[in-house]
């Protein structure tokens, strides 16, 4: 069990490690996705007042390679928290354990 | 396929965050007491491991980019309940912690990715994985769910009329776009099953039992 669990985080790390490549293959060819694609056709905006902290995973202040990375890893672990941390408070409703 | 700020008339983002708390909460009601200290980790592994797996862009040729969303792959791994929970973590932090999505889009990306995406592809996993095996189940549930979230994506920006185009615009747009690109997530889940189902064949079998 230990060693399986420990094989999944190493390939999670193995993504997260890759994910500035992507970033940057995708912005390199301005490639966006189908519905942003469909929107800015005919003129649509976007109207985002909120950009997050870490505003389209990067890091304010950081280039954009060590603010995807950074973005990635502290994405992964918040993620990881709200789910067990919503898996814990779920399950403790239904008693004592 | 995050749908952001804008897009949205206020009518459909508050109908759809209607139904998502109600999904959402319905979800955190079945699961309640499958929550272990075995289920409650792993819960936390899928939801970590998709959001890093959305980290990657795919660059389609033709100016596409998608990336893998999951949401059946969690449905599948985890129950259609947990993996609703589990996505709807990653969504949420994805529009929180970085403005993935719009604040007042939450509830329809939160609908189309952690409940259509999870339960279309639970489901058809189940009826087509008992009739023919685990691996064509897993390709058509992540093909049909992803396919299927990007209609009702398609159909809440579609209705809204702040957004330039109607339905029989999106509809088509997102339908064939990512009833294309949802071939590749078909493939990522089906491998993804394949590869628990040798590796770790109890997490499935408790999820079918349930």
């Amino acid at each position: 069990m230990k060693m399986k669990v420990n094989k999944i985080w190493v390939f999670i790390g193995i993504m997260v490690a890759l994910s500035p490549l992507f970033a940057i293959a995708a912005d390199m060819v301005g490639y966006s996705e189908p519905l942003e694609n469909a929107a800015e056709h005919l003129g649509a905006e976007e109207d985002q007042d909120y950009t997050g902290v870490l505003p389209d995973y990067s890091v304010p202040g950081l280039g954009s390679v060590s603010g995807t990375l950074i973005s990635g890893i502290v994405g992964t672990l918040i993620t990881l928290g709200v789910a067990v941390t919503i898996g814990k408070t779920v399950g403790r409703k239904h008693g004592d354990s | 396929m995050h749908i952001p700020d804008g897009f949205l008339d206020i009518e459909i983002a508050a109908l759809f965050y209607i139904l998502t708390i109600v999904a959402v909460a319905y979800s955190a009601y079945k699961v309640r007491s499958e929550l272990d200290d075995s289920k409650i980790p792993l819960m936390g592994i899928v939801a970590a491991s998709i959001f890093a797996a959305q980290m990657l862009n795919w660059p389609i040729p033709g100016g596409t980019s998608a990336h893998f969303v999951g949401g059946a792959l969690a449905g599948i791994l985890l129950g259609p309940f947990a993996g609703c929970l589990a996505m709807a973590s990653v969504i949420l932090v994805q529009g929180l912690v970085f403005g993935d999505g719009g604040i007042t889009a939450l509830g329809a990306n939160t609908w189309n990715m952690a409940v259509v995406d999870v339960f279309i592809g639970y489901y058809t996993y189940r009826a087509i994985s008992s009739k023919f095996n685990k691996s064509v189940g897993a390709l058509i549930a992540g093909w049909l769910g992803i396919t299927l979230a990007a209609l009702f994506a398609g159909f809440e920006v579609g209705v809204s009329e702040g957004f330039i185009y109607g339905l029989s615009i999106t509809l088509p747009v997102m339908g064939i776009w990512h009833g294309i690109l949802g071939i590749i997530e078909g493939i990522v889940t089906s491998a993804s099953v394949s590869y628990v189902a040798s590796s770790r064949p109890d997490v499935l079998e408790k999820v079918v039992k349930a």
